[in-house]
């Protein structure tokens, strides 16, 4: 397997690389360009070349660093610059121990549970809410400002911020308590069978707007005629919603569902501040994992193989969605 | 089918008007063409009939119920958009289904609806197609279609043919009536254009400002205009309008046009007033320049347009447009003789627009 040809920023970057060559590959069977042309030519890649420098940089490189030191044992406890990680070259070891490895197996499990329970939750509540906000009412605006705040705060201050709500004497437990007139005093973090679900509310708190607004943009743009056409018809909200609205949003929905995927996927920051991936292990997602093994254990080639392993599976989540987008 | 009455109809945005006490008799079957300008509130009158919006005061009734508290799914009433309105991410075929669809018949008789309704309007080798994509006599014929499928009593077309090229225009007029004569529903044919509304229309009305100003037959609205606004706005060239003044000679009734001579007054007008003095281009007759009675005018311009020759003539400021034969021979700067046919001329009051000899128009 050779995962860094699937990837799409590796692709974009031999693109960018080798931009040049087929369009000496086409001279030779298209008429001769005039001087101009190739004037132009000349100075279209001398102005893409800084960028296409910077992406050999920030993405080839660390990219081909990584599959190298993926393949060795090194580590930085070794006292030795990487460029030496070859001294302890173990072909693909790396490889087989994660596939071993059953800490890895349950953070990504944990991983796709919270996906497969944020993103649909995420995306019901924003569809409605679009759904809701396409029609005028009084107040609009305020309410949709207040709908977007969530978005534009900072991950780890929301985790904070859950983190005060979710503590067992916390305003939650208090208005539980207030509602079934029990003393509630659910220890909501430390449980280890609740507390992925404290830290997917919160995600579903920070994260719904964002799915809300793209949702929101679709259905704005489903054209107006076309909803009144089928009402004259006889369609009632729920038909034209499902032959109307919902196959024109398709790409949009695709869109919102591959963002929050992939976001989710990297979940860290408001998880580490709330839970720290505790306890035990119990909310240890991927990211938290990669990040312990890095920077507590600095088994700093093994982190390398499993964040590559990672890029290709996302690569690979991403691609089947724009395909889904594709078949329209 | 139905006939539909519009009675005290009046819509109003804010502070404007768009629709002013319209009161409208549509008969079961009739073409009517809502004819006026942009902003005339004509498409307002047609969203209310439809449903899409309600008036602001005014009832409106389809043969004798009365359609205000009927939302718009249930009126029974196809409507044409102005842009069609086609659902592109549906074929051909479920467009046409589609109202049958949200009615829940059973798939036969939908499929034998879809295909008879394809078949009339030559949508059949069509049917499978995605409708994106598809040319705009196709489209237009799918919005006919996809409304005729659910057998409407009542069609509302809105300006359907603004989006099609001059020379194809044509076709589609002669189409639309031909389809009307096929499905026999009352139609409603929103249009700024005159000459589609001429064209294919039982009866025009004609709005301007939110105020109707005319009904009748094409023939009738185009001969006897009750004032002004409808003078100019029907015809191409519109009517010549030009000032005058009504008195009498030898106690019959004549008109002094300022600058130009007199013409004989219809019988009916009378009295002594500041008139305008109305002729259509096509029932001026250019003869010689010593002609009794003929207005002596210099040719300023001419519109050579195939069959016809559009002859601008212009005298002291007063300016009239005489149509005549291809090929009339004609130039620039020569002096003619222009003769008026008596029974054409029209008279306004100068003041109020109003025709002479005609009541004042509702409103």
């Amino acid at each position: 397997m050779t995962p860094e040809a699937m990837t799409p920023e590796a692709m974009t970057a031999k693109a960018a690389m080798s931009d040049p060559l087929p369009a000496s590959a086409r001279r030779s069977h298209t008429p001769p360009e005039s001087p101009l042309e190739a004037e132009g030519r000349r100075l279209g890649f001398l102005m893409a070349l800084p960028t296409q420098l910077l992406l050999v940089f920030i993405v080839v490189f660390p990219l081909l660093m990584q599959l190298y030191i993926s393949l060795t044992a090194w580590t930085p406890l070794y006292g030795q610059n990487w460029t030496q990680a070859w001294q302890s070259w173990n072909w693909f070891e790396n490889y087989a121990e994660v596939m071993q490895d059953g800490r890895f197996w349950s953070a990504l499990w944990r991983t796709f549970l919270v996906i497969i329970v944020c993103v649909p939750a995420q995306f019901l509540l924003g569809l409605g809410l679009a759904i809701l906000f396409v029609e005028n009412f009084p107040g609009k605006r305020v309410f949709y400002s207040v709908l977007l705040t969530p978005m534009m705060v900072v991950p780890a201050v929301a985790g904070y911020m859950f983190f005060m709500l979710f503590q067992s004497g916390g305003p939650i437990n208090g208005i539980l308590s207030d509602l079934t007139g029990l003393n509630v005093t659910t220890a909501w973090l430390s449980d280890p069978s609740l507390a992925l679900a404290a830290v997917m509310i919160a995600d579903i708190w920070q994260w719904t707007p964002l799915m809300f607004l793209i949702l929101l943009a679709g259905l704005i743009g489903v054209p107006e005629d076309q909803l009144k056409a089928a009402t004259l018809l006889g369609a009632s909200w729920w038909q034209r919603f499902r032959t109307i609205m919902l196959p024109r949003i398709r790409t949009v929905i695709v869109i919102a569902l591959v963002i929050r995927t992939v976001e989710i996927f990297k979940i860290f920051d408001n998880l580490y501040i709330m839970t720290g991936g505790g306890p035990g292990v119990s909310t240890e997602t991927i990211s938290v994992y990669i990040y312990k093994v890095t920077l507590q254990n600095l088994e700093w080639s093994y982190v390398a193989t499993v964040a590559l392993i990672i890029l290709v599976s996302l690569s690979v989540v991403t691609a089947f969605g724009l395909k889904l987008m594709d078949r329209r | 089918m139905a006939s539909i009455t519009l009675s005290g109809l009046t819509k109003t945005f804010g502070t404007f008007t768009a629709v002013k006490s319209l009161d409208l008799h549509i008969a079961d079957k009739e073409f009517l063409a809502l004819l006026g300008p942009s902003g005339c509130g004509k498409s307002t009158t047609m969203n209310i009939i439809a449903g899409m919006e309600q008036p602001s005061a005014g009832t409106v009734r389809f043969d004798d119920r009365d359609m205000l508290n009927v939302p718009m799914g249930r009126r029974g009433v196809g409507f044409v958009f102005q842009n069609y309105a086609i659902f592109t991410h549906m074929s051909v075929y479920d467009n046409i289904a589609y109202g049958l669809r949200m009615r829940g018949l059973p798939k036969a008789e939908i499929d034998a609806r879809v295909r008879q309704v394809a078949e009339l309007l030559g949508l059949t080798p069509f049917l499978k197609q995605k409708s994106a994509g598809l040319s705009v006599n196709i489209l237009q014929r799918l919005a006919i279609g996809r409304s005729a499928a659910v057998n409407p009593q009542i069609f509302l077309l809105d300006e359907p043919l603004s989006n099609v090229d001059a020379a194809f225009r044509a076709v589609m007029r002669t189409e639309l009536k031909h389809l009307q004569r096929e499905f026999g529903q009352t139609m409603i044919y929103v249009t700024h254009d005159q000459l589609e509304a001429m064209t294919m229309a039982d009866r025009i009305a004609v709005m301007d400002r939110g105020v109707l100003q005319q009904v009748g037959s094409p023939i009738e609205v185009y001969n006897n205009p009750v004032n002004t606004f409808v003078a100019r706005f029907l015809g191409s060239p519109s009517m010549n309008l030009l000032p005058a003044r009504l008195g009498t000679e030898d106690g019959r009734p004549v008109v002094e046009v300022t600058g130009l001579g007199r013409v004989a007054a219809p019988a009916s007008a009378r009295g002594s007033a500041d008139v305008l003095f109305g002729i259509r281009p096509e029932d001026l007759t250019i003869t010689a320049t010593d002609l009794p009675g003929a207005f002596v005018m210099e040719v300023v311009f001419v519109e050579r347009v195939g069959p016809r020759t559009i002859v601008h003539l212009a005298r002291d400021g007063q300016e009239l447009k005489a149509i005549e034969g291809n090929g009339f021979p004609v130039a620039i700067g020569d002096r003619l003789g222009v003769v008026a046919k008596p029974e054409s001329v029209r008279l306004f009051d100068a003041a109020t627009g109003q025709a002479l000899d005609k009541e004042p128009a509702d409103g």
